[in-house]
Formats: C-alpha cells, structure tokens, sequence
C-alpha cells in the first residue's frame, strides 16, 4: 500500500511545498537586494605579506650571527 | 490551481531574478532539483522549462557577469573530458536507444556542473548555492519526514510529493542526499547571511536535520542507514567533546530503538545477513558480471549496458519463524535475473563508461575530498576573522562528499545532477579562495620598501 497518498498525505505535501518554496522566494528576494552577489569589497591585505613581497631577515642580522 | 499557483510562483522569482541574473542559475538549480513540471499537471509540463531557465542563466552570465573574477580548475576539465568522453560512449553503446535516453539527461548535468564555478566568484553567491541546495532537497524531505513520523513508511512505499521512482524521487536516492545534505545545513545555521543565524533559523535547522534523519526510516532505504553512520563518524572529528558526543549518539540511538517501525528494523537486519537477502545477492551477481564485461569491453558499453546481463545466483533458504522447516527443502534456492541495474555508482561507472571513465570519475570525486581537506587546514591555519567560515565551509562540502561516496557503492547514483552540483560547489569555493588569497597577498613591492622609511619618521 502506497503512504501518504490519500488527503491527509496530499496535505503534508502542500505544507512542505509552501514551506519550501516560501523560504526560497525568501532567500531570492534578500538576494535580489544584497549587492554583494555581483560585487564585493577587495580582502583584507595579509598581515604578514607573502611571494615576492615577503622581506626575509637578513642572515647577517640573525642572533648568533 | 496547482498548476496556476507554480506558474505564478515561478513568474514572481523570474521577476526577481531580471534584477540580479545570477538568480536564474539558483532557479535553474531549483527546476533541476525539485522538478516543478513534474509536480504540475498540464501548463508546466507543455514548456521546456529547464532548456528556458538554462539560457537565461547562461544569457545573464555573458551580459552581467564579472568575467576578470572567473577561474577554472583542474577539476572542472575533468568534467569537460568526462561530458566528451560519456558522448563517446554514447556512440558506439551496446543499447544505443536506452543509451540515448540516459544521454539525454546526463549532459545537461554536466554542462551545468560545469557552467556553475564560472559564476562562483562571490562569497555571497557560494552560500546562495548552498541554501537553494538545501530549501530545495527539503521540498522532499520534510514532506517525507512528517509522512514518516505521523505514519511510518515502507520500502518503496512512502509517496514524496508524486508516486513516480525516478530521480530524487526514488527512496534509495532521496535517503542519500537527505543525510548528505545535513553537514550544509548545520553549516548555514551557523555562518549563514542570508537567514542569519537566530534561535528561529536554529530551531528550522534541528527541525531540518530531524526530518532528514527520518527519510531513511521512511523509505527503508538501507543506504540511509549506512550514510548516517558514515555521518555520525565523521561529525566525531571535529567535535570539541568526543566523548559527550558519543555518549549523546548513543543515548538518542538507544531512545529511537521503540519507536522505530518493525519493518524498518527487520530490513536493517538484512544487512548482515546479505547471504539470504536477494537485493544483495542480485548485486553482487550483478557486479560480478560488470567486471567479466570490462574484462573483455575495457571502455565500457555505454550508458545502460546492464540492460544486457542474465545473471544466475543462489541465496540461502531463510524459514520464516511459523514456518514448518521441511527436511526435503535445499539449504540454497538458484535465482536467475536479467536486466538488473548496477546498484552501485562505482560499478554504474565502470560498466557504462569503463576504466577510463571510472578513472575520471574517481579523480573528480577523490580530487574534492583531498581539496577540500587541504583547504581546511589552510584556512585553520590563517585564522583571519574575516575567513572564519571557510574552514567549516570546506569541512562540511567534504563531509558531504564522503557521506556521497559511500552511499554511492550501494546506489547507481553516478550521473545525479543534484551531486555534481555539489562537485561544482567545491570547484567554485576553491577557485574563489585561490583568488582572494591572491589578492589578499598581493602587496606592491614599492610600499613594502617604503614602510621602514615611513616608521622612522
């Protein structure tokens, strides 16, 4: 026998369908007003830089040296 | 007026989407995940809906979309030479009409798993997928988790939405992506923007999680059951109390037992005594039979190539209790099967596309595992303020991944749109990241030298 077929099953699916599709148009219509989804700000610079901008310590300078 | 409600429903998010076209690839996602057309009786069904969302999205992609912020990944070549190498296959298949068929299906899959990390180039666009995701696989779920609370289920009997065993749809299929989805939604309850996290979005999370811990039981899918063990294992990695977690798995495990349907427990048993379980018997029957085929067929037979096996195998007899055991009754009973379907992604992939599918296959899925376990521990490691959800971001993408993959070896759920969108996810966040941190490094050599001069000052 099939569950959740009958009235009571179709009623569960509408609750589950309103639910649902009322929290996704929701989330659209945040979306549609936040401009972050086509732009956003640069990051943060690293506190400490890296690749060619990295400024190692001098060996002469090092403790012991 | 179902009909009428889904088409003004669908007018009103287009509406919203003209204002930001990003919007029509997440309703596309939706048409692909929720089928609409399939829910509707006649207006929807007369549109090619998804072609038409499809275009838009691509149309609104070339018209407004940044492409200097667009990157691809090595990945997502793979999924361009998996897409060529399944339209090969497709060609010289050994049952061209069926193959044709699934064809059909499967290249809009990966064309849009492929299309979605171009437009992944925003945080916010990111966390967007991941809600539609969610909101849409719980237009099933929550349906069946209230059918199974209120009146249990049944294996192959529990209705989601519409009587039909195809797609999301089937329970084997829905149990997966219901526990798969629950390490996203634990994710947006906590680092969401969209619904920001509250006691309200909280409670809806736990709600969420409840119901989809209840499609397993409902269906008496028994991959359910093994997805929420390969769940609960991996949650224990990154709990801050083990063993109070532990103690509270086995306390809501324990409390659960009385109130699980018998049904649902006499199925579960079967897993260990596969032996006498014809649906595991026909399986391994069936695997075995894939591998002597790509032993003499090492590229495959193209999509539904299982279409062609005859398959003979024995299962132990199994009395029921009231049963009077005859002495003349043999201790196995000789089955024999045609047509049956892989039942398993792995051999799914193995069969239809062969070794070098299955080997491309494999380097997509294992590739997001590793990828996403290298960026966890990247983004631990920077600990910036501003990057504090990428981590768990990361973590939960490969929770998901894993929960999919092992779900995957008893499932022919290969081609499953709603899981590629999940390998795109992980394309899009990594190649985003890879940007930013580019950008966020990236100091010009001059004001790097100009600093000691400025500090002296």
């Amino acid at each position: 026998m099939l569950r959740g077929s009958g009235a009571a099953g179709s009623m569960i699916d509408n609750l589950s369908i309103l639910l649902s599709h009322g929290l996704l148009a929701w989330a659209l219509w945040v979306l549609a007003n936040r401009s972050e989804v086509d732009e956003e700000a640069p990051p943060a610079p690293d506190a400490e830089p890296t690749g060619f901008a990295i400024k190692r310590p001098n060996r002469k300078d090092a403790p012991g040296a | 007026m179902r009909d009428l409600i889904f088409v003004g429903y669908l007018a009103a998010i287009m509406l919203l989407a003209f204002k930001r076209p990003f919007l029509f690839t997440l309703i596309y996602a939706y048409i692909d995940i929720v089928s609409p057309q399939r829910l509707s009786y006649f207006l929807l069904n007369s549109i090619p809906l998804s072609l038409v969302m499809f275009a838009l999205a691509f149309l609104g992609f070339l018209v407004s979309d940044d492409k200097k912020d667009v990157r691809v990944a090595p990945r997502w070549v793979l999924l361009l030479v998996l897409l060529a190498y399944c339209g090969y296959t497709t060609t010289v298949a050994a049952e061209p009409l069926a193959a044709l068929e699934k064809w059909n299906w499967v290249w809009k899959a990966l064309v849009f798993a492929a299309f979605l990390p171009l437009t992944l180039h925003k945080k916010l666009r990111i966390e967007a997928l991941v809600l539609t995701m969610v909101l849409c696989a719980s237009a099933l779920i929550v349906t069946g988790g209230i059918k199974t609370a209120t009146g249990g289920g049944g294996y192959g009997a529990l209705v989601i939405l519409i009587d039909d065993n195809s797609g999301l749809f089937e329970g084997s299929i829905i149990s997966c992506v219901a526990i798969t989805i629950i390490p996203l939604i634990l994710w947006l309850a906590k680092h969401g923007t969209i619904f920001r996290p509250s006691w309200m979005v909280r409670g809806y999370a736990a709600a969420l999680i409840f119901a989809c811990l209840l499609i397993p039981v409902g269906t008496q899918a028994r991959t359910g059951i093994v997805c929420i063990a390969v769940l609960g294992i991996l949650l224990l990695r990154h709990a801050r109390y083990r063993m109070l977690y532990l103690g509270a798995v086995a306390l809501v495990g324990l409390a659960a037992m009385p109130f699980l349907p018998s049904t649902f427990t006499q199925r579960a048993d079967t897993i260990k005594d596969y032996k006498a379980d014809e649906s595991a018997s026909t399986r391994i029957a069936v695997w075995a039979w894939t591998w002597e085929y790509v032993k003499e067929h090492p590229m495959g037979g193209g999509f539904d190539v299982y279409r062609q096996n005859r398959i003979r195998y024995d299962i132990a007899q199994k009395a029921d209790s009231d049963e009077v055991i005859s002495v003349d009754m043999p201790a196995v009973k000789e089955v024999v099967d045609e047509g049956r379907a892989f039942h398993s992604s792995y051999f799914e992939m193995l069969g239809e596309q062969g070794f070098p599918g299955l080997l491309i296959w494999l380097m997509i899925q294992l590739g997001g595992v590793w990828r996403m376990e290298v960026l966890q521990r990247l983004y631990r490691k920077r600990n910036r303020e501003d990057e504090g959800w990428v981590a768990p971001l990361a973590n939960a993408l490969q929770n998901a991944q894993i929960i999919y993959l092992v779900g995957s070896l008893f499932v022919g759920i290969a081609f499953q749109a709603f899981f590629f969108m999940l390998t795109a996810l992980q394309i899009g966040l990594d190649t985003y990241l890879a940007r930013r941190r580019k950008e966020a490094a990236w100091r010009p050599v001059k004001s790097v030298r100009e600093k000691p001069l400025e500090s002296t000052t």
